[in-house]
């Protein structure tokens, strides 16, 4: 008993300050979200009840809601494996003993450090322009030049190139957990005579498993509510024909330029349970790929 | 080491409660960060004249605009001593982020820039207070027509005052048509002209204009019917016969198909305004507000002329539109400190001589008259248009209505789909009035 | 043995190469930027400036009314220091106790953690903006830098999973050593996350750095805005922009985060080596 009591001191003595800017800060924030999204209101006058009215409107009555909520899945089912196969790739490459390797990774970094700044819109019109790089090497390999901007398909594809693109801190969090692999592992096995593929499915994905788990449920997460690039891509308004109108930024629109405060709350609400659902498969799934070294899963 | 964690938890406590405590005696503590904002609402609570006063003056733009703006204001307190000016200004696009909370928490600035399509969104909703109240004692308003005043009206108040005007018109480079032996009549022709005229473009495989933004321009094509976009009391769409709609959307439709003006697919992977075919030599002219003809001159360095848009009624069609308001809040605690504020800037000539009409042609005729003599030949031509539109167009009605901005995002949708060919004109227009009607119903 | 120098060059032309293509976006940037504006767009595709200028840089650098480009970096660089310091003691502290100690409750608060991730912040964000008005701690920068000294749920779960990656042995022979909880925190664990105590540090430096929406909505005095405010304001809705003075300062801002970068990266890969520990 006396333990158990010290244990949940120290525990919460830890914890402690989460939970307290949790209370402070946050807590209050969500049910009054939560209470908004039963409501109509306009962020000037007094939320109005109106029971499960945004939730039956947001499935039945607005196709471009469901339209949002479509081109928002490809994103994150296109995007999510994209980048973080390529992040994983580029970690790959770059640990090894090589001198210039911290050179190269900060050379790979870079890309990411632009993060969501407005050049990064300018930027991409430029390379994906008419006259731009990318229509040029198109044009080059014989092939027609594409209208990025101009072709819903196309520039939410073009959105999703620039998640990849970005891809340096899946890339970063990758070569930590890359680095705590401890390299007596991959002696031993090289001495059993194992090669590299052998090496990379035996040892590298089960130790690196916790890593990739966090970052798949981050990025899920992350790639859910992404919003700035789409707002600056299309200059806030999610074309062509709707076709960059992701999730948030169409959350954004409806709360603050149509100052339905109400809705974009359901709106929220529902893309919550969306990423918990996902969240916890991705978790429940856990248990059978991800190895904790300290939980006895040897 | 359970003394470190002991020191190190006390440390967050107490820095959480500083920081918590703070804000009781707000001022007393060193907090040279917050006792700026927190000293002006309760500073500003008597309203004495001499006793010192802070108002907060908020507006979008860019580097000039705030530079100039700062100068204005340092003019206006070197006259005023007992006035504080705190500017807060932004990015059009923060600005408007940072004006929603500040609405909701009640922290709105003492004198807010406003824009047409939010004004009815605040003033409804009881955020802005009614100037017509300082008309006459301190804000001047004898050398502005009641129709410029009338701009910012909403039933019986006066929500956003006018901060200089706007018309729209067709701004073309004379050389270029010149050369292709393309002539624009200088006073009047007619949306048949205009299919016309833009013909001989094509031949000359250039582009004649690049489109017309809907909202602004399908609503000037129904002023020329008699009718306009929304109704006046906003309760639904200003006008009954669809057909105007099915008219209009059709003839855009058509220009693009002989390609007088570029697919809107070409108009997405425009970088810029830097970025377009008029700038490049490459089109015509622009259908566009005579605000932007200054920078139109300005990115191109080329010169352009402007002419009124086509006809027939071309008086009922055009209109000044107010280019921004300036709006005093209604939990503003200075509201005649603001609008004397606001008067300075609208009436007094050597803070003019700064603004040079940079917020559009000043309102004031007395003001107008004495910048002629001031501004450079680009704007001159813009001070002159509108002149001329002063004489020839009609009032512009009731503000748009509160749900306006999700009324012109459904227009800029369906015309979107119809210029790629989803949709056509005639369903356009039947679910533009569904929508719109049911948008502006409740 | 005589391959080895041929492997080493493939792969820096690999490497090397894939960097160059990678980085073309940034160094069209950086050309940008010693453009005049107004040729910006009329020479996009060309990648050397002619003429050159650095008239951009004096432009942006003048910023905007009263406050210089220097103000800005000042304040972004002391808000990010404070930021940066909350992040680390906070997340590690409380990743220590979701990962390493049994208590009551500890699922339950994790799931909280958890979701708070999940909830879009625009939807928060106006019912905290009214918490912090009441607060009186509207147009300064508590409301920014307050919250990170109790934990980020984003930097929790990374340090969590990190320590989740480390033997318990250890701490059960730190404990049998006749270790407190803490000292285990401290002196075992501390060290050992370091790689991703780095990465934290990195993140957050440049998160911070490039947030925007925070600063949006709680920084009303132009004196205290932060840099990514400032380029925002380069750019204009009405008339013409500087995109010149706005590449500019782009460029500048992306120093600092830069050189942060390459100083903690080698923290991330080099900081620890755990071969030994087992075996």
């Amino acid at each position: 008993m006396q333990s158990s009591m010290k244990q949940n001191l120290w525990g919460y003595l830890f914890i402690g300050p989460f939970i307290i800017g949790f209370l402070a800060f946050t807590v209050i924030p969500i049910f009054a979200s939560l209470y908004f999204s039963f409501t109509s209101y306009n962020l000037f006058t007094a939320p109005e009840w109106i029971g499960f009215d945004n939730f039956t409107k947001m499935f039945t009555d607005d196709a471009r809601y469901l339209h949002s909520l479509k081109i928002t899945f490809i994103y994150v089912f296109a995007g999510v494996p994209l980048r973080l196969a390529f992040a994983l790739f580029v970690a790959m490459l770059l640990n090894t003993a090589s001198r210039a390797v911290g050179f190269y990774r900060t050379l790979y970094y870079l890309p990411s450090l632009i993060g969501g700044s407005v050049a990064v819109a300018i930027m991409w019109r430029n390379i994906f322009g008419d006259e731009g790089i990318v229509n040029l090497a198109l044009s080059t390999l014989g092939l027609d030049p594409i209208r990025w901007f101009g072709d819903p398909t196309a520039a939410l594809w073009m959105l999703i190139f620039l998640s990849v693109w970005q891809f340096g801190s899946s890339m970063l969090i990758f070569l930590a957990g890359l680095k705590s692999i401890p390299q007596s592992y991959y002696e031993a096995a090289s001495v059993d005579g194992a090669n590299f593929l052998q090496k990379f499915v035996k040892i590298t994905i089960p130790m690196l498993s916790p890593v990739i788990l966090f970052n798949a449920v981050m990025q899920t997460i992350s790639a859910f509510m992404t919003f700035v690039p789409a707002f600056i891509i299309s200059k806030g308004t999610g074309g062509p024909l709707d076709g960059t109108l992701l999730y948030s930024l169409y959350l954004f629109m409806q709360g603050f330029e149509f100052f339905h405060m109400g809705y974009a709350s359901a709106m929220a609400w529902v893309m919550l349970i969306i990423i918990g659902i996902l969240t916890s498969i991705i978790f429940a799934s856990s248990r059978f790929w991800v190895h904790y070294e300290s939980e006895g899963g040897r | 080491m359970k003394k470190f964690l002991l020191v190190l938890l006390t440390m967050m406590t107490v820095l959480f409660l500083a920081a918590c405590g703070g804000d009781d005696n707000s001022s007393s503590d060193g907090d040279a960060n917050t006792d700026e904002t927190s000293s002006n609402n309760e500073g500003t609570g008597e309203e004495a004249s001499g006793e010192d006063v802070t108002i907060r003056v908020a507006w979008w733009g860019n580097q000039p605009r705030h530079d100039y703006t700062m100068e204005v204001i340092k003019m206006y307190e070197e006259q005023n001593p007992h006035v504080n000016i705190e500017a807060e200004y932004a990015s059009w696009d923060d600005y408007w982020q940072k004006l929603a909370p500040q609405a909701a928490a009640n922290e709105l600035p003492d004198i807010i820039q406003m824009d047409l399509s939010y004004l009815a969104q605040y003033a409804n909703n009881g955020q802005l207070a009614d100037l017509s109240q300082f008309f006459d004692s301190a804000i001047d308003v004898s050398n502005i027509t009641e129709d410029i005043i009338d701009g910012g009206r909403i039933d019986d108040g006066v929500y956003g005052f006018n901060a200089g005007v706007n018309a729209v018109g067709f701004q073309y480079n004379p050389a270029l048509a010149e050369e292709h032996g393309i002539e624009i009549p200088e006073d009047e022709w007619t949306w048949d002209d205009y299919k016309e005229i833009s013909e001989k473009a094509v031949d000359a495989g250039i582009f004649f204009d690049t489109g017309m933004q809907p909202d602004v321009f399908f609503n000037y094509y129904l002023r020329q019917h008699g009718d306009r976009l929304y109704a006046e009391d906003g309760s639904g769409l200003g006008y009954d016969d669809d057909q105007l709609f099915v008219d209009f959307f059709s003839m855009l439709q058509e220009q693009v198909e002989k390609e007088a003006t570029p697919t809107p697919d070409y108009l997405a992977q425009l970088a810029g305004p830097e970025d377009d075919p008029v700038v490049k030599g490459e089109g015509i002219g622009i259908f566009q507000w005579s605000n932007q003809f200054v920078g139109l001159e300005e990115t191109s360095g080329l010169e352009f002329k402007m002419v009124p848009m086509p006809g027939p009624n071309v008086a009922d069609g055009l209109f000044l539109k107010p280019s921004m308001f300036w709006s005093v809040s209604e939990n503003s605690a200075a509201k005649e400190e603001a609008a004397k504020f606001i008067d300075f800037f609208t009436n007094d000539i050597e803070a003019n001589k700064l603004i040079l009409g940079e917020r559009g042609v000043p309102v004031s005729s007395v003001v107008k008259d004495a910048l002629m003599e001031e501004v450079s030949e680009s704007q001159a031509k813009v001070f002159e248009y509108i002149a001329w539109v002063e004489e020839n167009s009609t009032s512009m009605g009731a503000p748009d209505p509160a749900q306006a901005g999700e009324i012109i995002d459904l227009l800029t949708n369906l015309s979107e789909q119809v210029s790629y060919g989803q949709t056509t004109p005639e369903d356009a227009s039947t679910h533009f009035r569904q929508q719109a009607e049911s948008i502006l119903g409740n | 043995m005589k391959a080895k120098p041929l492997k080493k060059l493939i792969y820096h032309i690999f490497v090397g190469g894939f960097a160059v293509l990678l980085l073309y976006p940034v160094v069209w940037l950086i050309v940008s930027s010693f453009k005049q504006s107004e040729k910006i767009f009329l020479t996009a595709e060309s990648l050397i400036p002619k003429p050159f200028t650095i008239a951009n840089y004096g432009q942006g650098w003048e910023g905007f009314g009263d406050y210089g480009f220097d103000t800005y970096i000042t304040n972004t660089t002391i808000y990010v220091v404070l930021v940066l310091i909350g992040h680390l003691i906070s997340c590690s502290l409380i990743a220590f106790g979701f990962a390493r100690l049994k208590f009551a409750g500890r699922n339950f608060w994790f799931a909280i953690m958890i979701m708070t991730l999940m909830l879009p912040y625009e939807v928060v964000m106006i019912p905290q903006y009214i918490i912090f008005s009441q607060l009186d701690w509207l147009n300064s920068y508590k409301p920014l830098v307050v919250p990170a000294y109790f934990g980020h749920p984003f930097f929790i779960f990374l340090l969590v999973q990190f320590i989740r990656t480390i033997p318990r042995e250890l701490d059960e022979a730190a404990t049998i050593d006749g270790s407190s909880v803490f000292g285990i925190y401290y002196r075992i664990i501390l060290p050992l996350i370091v790689p991703a105590l780095a990465t934290t540090a990195i993140f957050t430096f440049y998160w911070t750095w490039d947030n925007l929406l925070g600063p949006v909505l709680y920084l009303n005095s132009p004196g205290k805005y932060t840099v990514s405010m400032a380029l925002r304001m380069f750019l204009s809705n009405e008339t013409v922009s500087n995109w010149g003075a706005m590449f500019a300062m782009s460029v500048v801002s992306l120093i600092p985060v830069f050189v942060i970068f390459f100083i903690f990266q080698r923290y991330v890969v080099e900081g620890i080596s755990t071969s030994g520990l087992k075996g």
